[in-house]
């Protein structure tokens, strides 16, 4: 029998993750009184995931599974960010669920399971896998999203958000099965080496490319398959909606490059003018939309729709005219944008969080008025977010859209990168008028700021990382581009 | 291979077709004349006074969830079960194939736990 | 026979397969049907002894015409569909019944070489196709459009899939000790080891390192067929005839078939997957069809006998049994024989 074990050690996160999922699961069962003790097992899992992945895996790249799994520096970097992510937004909406009543055991083992359908997606070499991966994140955030049961809202939100999302698997899934009958494999190295060899059916494998692309589409969430976010965002409760708007994105952003990049790097030249066809409708729509809003949560939805579209920007510019030596820059300018748009969305849902209390929701922007009378600190650390995201010189925003604009302009698209500047100045109105509220407004109501102190401090710590990578992006940005180049080379 | 699947074939369409044979039958040589009470839902007696396909207990979906888990669980079992022979007989490899499945079966019972543990299990 | 049968063949010429196959079925179903319709009187005077009844005894001598009799009956019934049902489901459902109780004959072997379809997949064709029988209950239920059959249908389908778990798991045991999936090949494995050498043959078969699946086996088959004890789906006293309620003449007839076809079933397939099959139980004694025949009624018997001795279970006492106790048994069987297979105890090697 040709029957080989596994090597386990590139995926031993995933291992860990897996059974604290069950471990916290039986404590929900059996220690449902124990309030604290599913959200620490959970920061615990997290902390654990990241020493076992910064510890375990090789810096080389290595494949395990039969090639169905890798566990390379790419992959590595976006699960120590998407832990810190998840860690950072459950910290957040700890106080806003146990106000609601829904702080329960369940939260924090969909929690867990969403991030282990992450880390799968993150170390995907295979179809299967990344599809495995991407359910099981999704079906997570589907539950989460109806966590509040009586809320109208809240079900509803999640029963879009399902129908829309089962539809994109369906696509995501169709487009793989193309690839797969075109290619004849299924795991990314021979896929590549199969297009190489040009051994593949080019008709089938461009239908198969074009679902492909509506499926990363909707899970990005950018235009025309935006619909869903929204809506989502609007009506989860805002915790959940903070963990929708942070570590998925990233984990999104690593299936985008793992399906485009590391697959189909030879049908470049396609996907990228259908990436830029995607990024320029939602840098319109997602920047236009969100001046029309009221409600902060929507706002920052088309908000988050305009920041995917800016980050997809980055990877259109890979390739040039057959010329690759563009592409590692560009991909990293790339994974920049998307850790620092999850770093911004951290933090301004995390306000939302700030300013909710018992009974109350500040889920509209006039619920901002004259922060800067109640909370001077706070109002300070939301006009950094906005700023940030608005692009304004010197935060992470503005290093993340400088870096995606020079290898745009660096491949010739210079059309491209005036719209994209034209519309992120029409973008910093609404972000602007964040602002304005918060300092020349009177405050709607007095009461104070009620939050725990962990939530203040990381609250702080957030806010001025944002200011600090402003003031020194070098780390980050050379982070990002030794991972894709260990990675991709 | 194939081929020895062909009587099954037939013996599905023969099975259709003897569920179909009797009910034409009955249908020719048995009288038919209906009449409103003769077809009206049977409910002892009364008139029905409201659509019989109302809301029923949630309990039926857990079940059948918890029936496709262990339907499939049951699935997965099948090819380790045949093959578990050989490898033990090969003598390599058959704790790592045991294991693997164990911490498959651990998987389930410890969902299996937590279902009767929150009480999906009773029925009062 | 084969060259007796050459000038029929040459006569049908291509189609001489298909025509024989049906030949073949035909020599499944008649026989089946038979056995049916004397089941159900067998069903009437057993239970008649033992409450100390006669049983049917007008119809013919010792009241052996008697199934034929019901069949005419039913025959020349009228074929009432409600207004209220969903006319093409309400059709369905018997035909969805009958044809898997039906179909699963097709795997069955008989003797050894006597089986219709030699298929190597055979149990997991058997397991596919007794999970079909569901449909047709929950399918009836629906069509009816009427409240006693749609509140049996769920209780019935709730029931069937229950224990369909716990059935489930003792065939995985039978299989690891056999490790094929064909049930001619299950039955040979059945035929030796120690005590077939010493020529009590029937020590060896699965029955007795599998004690206890073969008991849950034999109880879930009951279940699964909604037999008493555990017909509450057709309880008269809380949901009158459960899904049937609304179907007669031959529609009801199709599900009185199934019923009867099922149990059969079931019983020869507990004799095929742990009482040896054709297999005879002594050495001395050759084997032969009559054997699993005989075996079958004997299963068969104990059906009836449950149904004259046990009261009706209660709805919950029924989900309790299948899903917390036959459950975790059938689990840790199922690890304790995995274990067995691989300690130096093993009897399989």
């Amino acid at each position: 029998m040709n029957f080989v074990v596994p090597d386990f050690y590139p995926a031993a996160a995933e291992i860990f993750v897996a059974v604290m999922a069950l471990v916290i699961m039986l404590a929900g069962a059996f220690a449902r009184s124990v309030r604290w003790l599913a959200y620490t097992l959970t920061q615990l899992t997290l902390v654990g995931a990241a020493l076992i992945t910064i510890f375990v895996p090789s810096v080389d790249v290595s494949y395990t599974f039969s090639g169905m799994f890798v566990s390379d520096l790419f992959g590595n970097v976006l699960k120590l960010l998407i832990y810190l992510a998840v860690g950072v937004a459950l910290l957040y909406g700890r106080g806003y669920l146990a106000d609601r009543r829904m702080e329960r055991p369940e939260y924090y083992l969909l929690a867990v399971l969403m991030t282990l359908g992450m880390m799968v997606m993150v170390s995907a070499n295979h179809l299967l896998t990344l599809y495995i991966g991407l359910e099981m994140m999704s079906l997570a955030l589907y539950g989460m999203t109806a966590f509040d049961r009586d809320s109208v809202r809240s079900t509803e939100a999640a029963m879009k958000y399902f129908v829309l999302g089962a539809l994109a698997s369906g696509l995501l899934l169709y487009g793989m099965s193309m690839i797969y009958g075109a290619t004849g494999a299924l795991d990314f190295v021979s896929i590549k080496d199969a297009l190489y060899f040009q051994t593949a059916n080019k008709t089938v494998l461009l239908f198969g490319l074009v679902f492909l692309m509506a499926g990363i589409a909707f899970k990005l969430g950018v235009v025309p398959f935006h619909m869903w976010v929204p809506d989502v965002y609007q009506g989860a409760p805002t915790a959940v909606t903070l963990l929708i708007a942070s570590a998925p994105k990233l984990a999104a952003f690593a299936m985008t490059m793992r399906l485009l990049v590391f697959a189909l790097f030879e049908l470049a030249e396609q996907w990228q003018a259908m990436l830029m066809f995607l990024a320029v409708l939602s840098i319109i729509l997602g920047n236009l939309a969100a001046i029309a809003q009221s409600n902060i949560k929507r706002m920052l939805a088309y908000s988050g729709i305009s920041h995917m579209g800016f980050m997809l920007l980055g990877l259109v510019a890979g390739v040039v005219s057959g010329e690759t030596h563009n592409a590692i820059t560009a991909y990293s300018a790339a994974m920049f944008y998307a850790v620092a748009y999850v770093l911004m969305s951290l933090a301004s849902f995390g306000m939302v969080l700030l300013l909710a209390r018992a009974g109350f929701e500040a889920e509209e922007i006039d619920d901002f008025k004259g922060l800067n009378k109640r909370s001077p600190w706070f109002a300070a650390m939301m006009m950094i977010v906005m700023f940030s995201m608005a692009g304004i010189p010197f935060f992470i925003g503005f290093f993340a859209k400088l870096a995606v604009l020079q290898s745009v302009v660096a491949a010739g698209y210079v059309w491209l990168a005036v719209l994209a500047v034209v519309m992120s100045v029409i973008g910093a109105f609404y972000y602007l008028r964040v602002v304005k509220v918060m300092y020349f407004d009177a405050p709607a109501d007095d009461a104070p700021i009620h939050a725990p102190a962990e939530m203040r401090v990381m609250m702080s710590v957030n806010g001025l990382s944002i200011a600090a990578l402003g003031l020194m992006p070098q780390g980050l940005t050379y982070l990002c581009w030794i991972a894709l180049l260990a990675s991709l080379t | 291979m194939l081929e020895s699947y062909f009587p099954v074939l037939v013996f599905i369409l023969v099975g259709l077709g003897f569920g179909i044979v009797p009910i034409l039958l009955g249908r020719l040589v048995a009288p038919w004349r209906p009449d409103s009470e003769k077809l009206s839902p049977y409910e002892c007696g009364f008139e029905a006074f409201e659509d019989a396909r109302m809301k029923f207990d949630v309990r039926y979906y857990l079940i059948a969830i918890l029936f496709i888990l262990f339907d499939l669980e049951i699935a997965f079992l099948f090819p380790w079960a045949t093959v578990f022979q050989d490898f033990i007989a090969a003598g390599e490899h058959a704790w790592f194939v045991f294991g693997a499945v164990m911490v498959f079966l651990a998987v389930l019972v410890i969902g299996y736990i937590v279902e009767w543990k929150n009480g999906a299990l009773d029925w009062e | 026979m084969e060259a007796m049968l050459e000038p029929v063949a040459q006569f049908f010429g291509p189609t001489w397969p298909l025509v024989w196959t049906l030949v073949k079925i035909v020599a499944i179903i008649a026989p089946l049907m038979i056995c049916v319709a004397y089941l159900t009187l067998a069903e009437r005077k057993v239970i008649g002894y033992m409450q100390v009844r006669i049983g049917p005894n007008r119809v013919g001598p010792l009241g052996l015409l008697q199934p034929i009799a019901d069949g005419m009956k039913l025959l020349f019934k009228e074929i009432i569909v409600p207004s209220g049902a969903s006319k093409g489901l309400f059709i369905l459902g018997p035909i969805l019944a009958i044809a898997p109780s039906l179909v699963a004959w097709a795997v069955v072997p008989f003797d050894e070489g006597l089986v219709l379809a030699n298929v190597n997949a055979g149990l997991l064709f058997l397991l596919a196709v007794t999970s079909m029988e569901v449909y047709g209950v929950i399918v009836a239920g629906w069509a009816s459009n009427s409240k006693y059959p749609f509140l049996g249908s769920m209780r019935a389908a709730a029931q069937m899939v229950s224990y369909e778990v716990s059935m489930g798991f003792a065939l995985i045991c039978v299989l690891l000790i056999s490790a094929s999936l064909n049930l001619t090949d299950i039955v040979l494995s059945q035929g030796s080891g120690r005590f077939h050498d010493m020529g009590l043959s029937f020590l060896s078969w699965n029955w007795l390192p599998l004690l206890p699946m073969f008991v849950v086996f034999v109880i879930s088959g009951i279940a699964e067929t909604n037999r008493a004890p555990f017909d509450v789906v057709e309880g008269e006293a809380e949901v009158v005839a459960g899904h049937m309620v609304e179907y007669s003449g031959m529609s009801f007839a199709l599900f009185f078939l199934a019923e009867y076809a099922n149990m059969i079933l079931v019983s020869i397939l507990t004799s095929v997957l742990f009482l040896g099959g054709w297999l005879s139980p002594v050495g001395f004694l050759p084997d032969g069809f009559h054997w699993l025949a005989l075996k079958t009624a004997a299963i068969l018997f104990i059906f009836l006998w449950a149904r004259a001795t046990f009261p009706r279970f209660r709805y919950d006492h029924i989900m309790r049994l299948g899903w917390k106790v036959f459950i975790p048994v059938t689990l840790v069987w199922v690890i304790v024989v995995a274990v067995w297979m691989m300690s130096p105890l093993s009897i399989w090697r």
